[in-house]
């Protein structure tokens, strides 16, 4: 029984970085087999793969859950008194982990439960239109506004889009209402 | 009709539409199947946009609070220049 090979320390760390890849941040090519052999090659795969089954739950669970540091230590805790649980090493690994990429993991599972497109980016810039064909000078400022839009793992998709003063200040207020519900919803109690 | 000098803006589509509504809705993503505690809100947008035939397209995306907060201070930025040209 190679218990001792898996113990805690860098490689557990390490593992839990790749499963995090994998899991949550959608990085292709991690395999039971790479994560055995670069960081267990003395675990035979029959042993590595219920430990590997076994850590991934357990990430799993707790980003499911967003855990906060309170619930995590009581996780973790009882983790380690069950039976064919983890040891309390291991406990103190996941836990340093977790409280250091939990935001990031958040942000990924965020970004995977949203099925519309999201905004990537934004630029614009001011022209000043002028006419003089037939007519006496009319300087018409527009805004040119370009939206980046991509859905979850896919390739950016770019809307422009043209205003005048006007319309920007009908954006503008609506807008405004937008940040209002914003703040109404954050002032109230869970 | 002419245009200004050479823009900053070097945009990536070759179509400017014009925006002929703009509906929101902020929403709270509270669970899903792979987290069951998602606790998010978001701003989600439809935009009609109509490009130089007239023809109405609608576009659909979602802002994090973060996101929605950047989108509207930007949005001032182009209002406050627009005011100045």
């Amino acid at each position: 029984m190679a218990a001792g090979e898996l113990e805690g320390g860098k490689p557990l760390s390490w593992l839990l970085n790749a499963l995090a890849q994998d899991t949550f941040h959608g990085y292709p090519g991690i395999t039971e087999e790479l994560l055995r052999s670069q960081l267990y090659p003395e675990v035979p795969p029959e042993e590595f793969r219920p430990f590997l089954a076994k850590m991934r739950g357990i990430l799993k669970s707790i980003a499911s859950a967003d855990m906060d540091f309170n619930q995590l230590e009581a996780f973790l805790t009882a983790q380690t008194k069950k039976q064919g649980g983890i040891t309390s090493d291991q406990a103190a690994v996941i836990s340093k982990f977790w409280k250091s990429h939990k935001t990031k993991i958040r942000e990924s599972l965020m970004n995977q439960s949203r099925w519309n497109s999201g905004l990537r980016g934004l630029s614009w810039r001011v022209d000043g239109k002028s006419q003089s064909r037939h007519s006496a000078q009319i300087h018409t400022p527009v805004a040119i506004i370009e939206l980046e839009l991509g859905k979850y793992g896919q390739e950016s998709e770019f809307l422009c889009l043209e205003f005048d003063e006007v319309k920007v200040n009908q954006i503008l207020k609506t807008l405004s209402e937008v940040e209002e519900s914003i703040s109404t919803l954050i002032s109230q109690p869970n | 009709m002419e245009a200004s000098s050479e823009p900053p803006l070097d945009a990536k589509s070759d179509v400017t539409n014009q925006l002929v509504d703009f509906q929101w809705k902020l929403g709270m993503a509270v669970s899903s199947d792979t987290c069951r505690s998602l606790k998010y809100p978001y701003v989600a947008v439809m935009l009609k946009v109509a490009d130089h035939s007239g023809q109405v397209k609608t576009k659909c995306f979602e802002m994090t609070i973060p996101q929605f907060q950047n989108f509207y201070r930007q949005f001032k930025e182009i209002a406050a220049v627009i005011e100045t040209v």
